[in-house]
């Protein structure tokens, strides 16, 4: 049977490591994401993400299950592949596009936009 | 009238690894587990790495220069995980951004993206984003993802 728990603060037992729930709230990430972003893009493992997008070479639009409520929020994002030779490379995208609900990120590799089979995203904000 | 839960262990009533949470908004929920960090470490690169503070990191193990591995006290559940970090190096007034990132060499992103741990490169980036690995003495990073 469900259950709900309604308190300001929670600590251990002993009555040490105090968190307030509005810290437990607003310091989680909404979202994190680990895709794919080559070939017929995939999502290799995420949370509060509906969907993603193939926009065009490098650019892929990330959708959440349960939307921001503003576009106040940050995002951190890294791409990384394995190149011609077998070598691990790491990049930084950046993200040119957000909505409450969505966003849009660009992987570049020497200036030039290029998919990347690991591309890494995660939010904190707030949600609506 | 304020409360507070004292207890050790908060687990799922239906699934134990499932606590729900109310959004900041009141309009959704949203797993506790899932928004968590699972590791997080601020440390000093120069001399003999030192540790400032972290968060499941059982060791931190200097291969070279700007060249860190991360072992986690408890492994995540594979490799398909969230990491970033960055570093800060200030000298003279001028500052410079660094990143702790994903080590970049041969063997592929396989040989440094694991589960019970993370071997990464503490790099300076020029406009260019060639990479300069350096023992710096700001370094940060984190990881979302699924524990085991």
């Amino acid at each position: 049977m469900a259950s709900e728990l309604r308190v300001n603060t929670l600590k251990d037992a002993s009555g040490n490591n105090s968190v307030g729930m509005s810290t437990v709230a607003s310091g989680s990430a909404k979202v994190w994401g680990l895709f794919n972003g080559t070939g017929t893009i995939a999502i290799r493992d995420s949370f509060n993400v509906s969907g993603i997008t193939d926009l065009a070479v490098g650019k892929m639009t990330v959708s959440e299950t349960n939307a921001m409520s503003s576009v106040n929020y940050t995002t951190a994002l890294r791409s990384d592949l394995d190149d011609a030779a077998g070598a691990s490379r790491t990049y930084n995208p950046e993200v040119y596009a957000r909505a409450a609900g969505s966003f849009n990120f660009v992987t570049y590799s020497n200036s030039a936009e290029e998919d990347h089979a690991y591309d890494e995203v995660a939010v904190h904000g707030d949600l609506a | 009238m304020a409360s507070i839960l004292k207890v050790d262990d908060l687990r799922g009533n239906t699934a134990a690894g499932n606590v729900t949470i109310t959004s900041e908004g009141g309009s959704a929920t949203m797993q506790l587990q899932q928004g968590v960090a699972k590791f997080w470490v601020n440390f000093n690169g120069t001399g003999t790495p030192a540790t400032n503070d972290s968060f499941n990191q059982s060791s931190l193990t200097d291969n070279g220069s700007g060249d860190f591995t991360h072992t986690y006290t408890n492994s995540m559940g594979n490799v398909n995980y969230f990491s970033v970090g960055q570093g800060y190096y200030n000298t003279g007034g001028n500052s410079a951004l660094i990143q702790w990132t994903l080590k970049n060499a041969t063997g592929g992103l396989a040989s440094y993206l694991l589960a019970a741990s993370i071997r990464v490169d503490v790099v300076y980036l020029d406009a260019n984003q060639n990479r300069t690995n350096y023992d710096y003495t700001g370094n940060w990073g984190s990881v979302l993802g699924d524990l085991a």
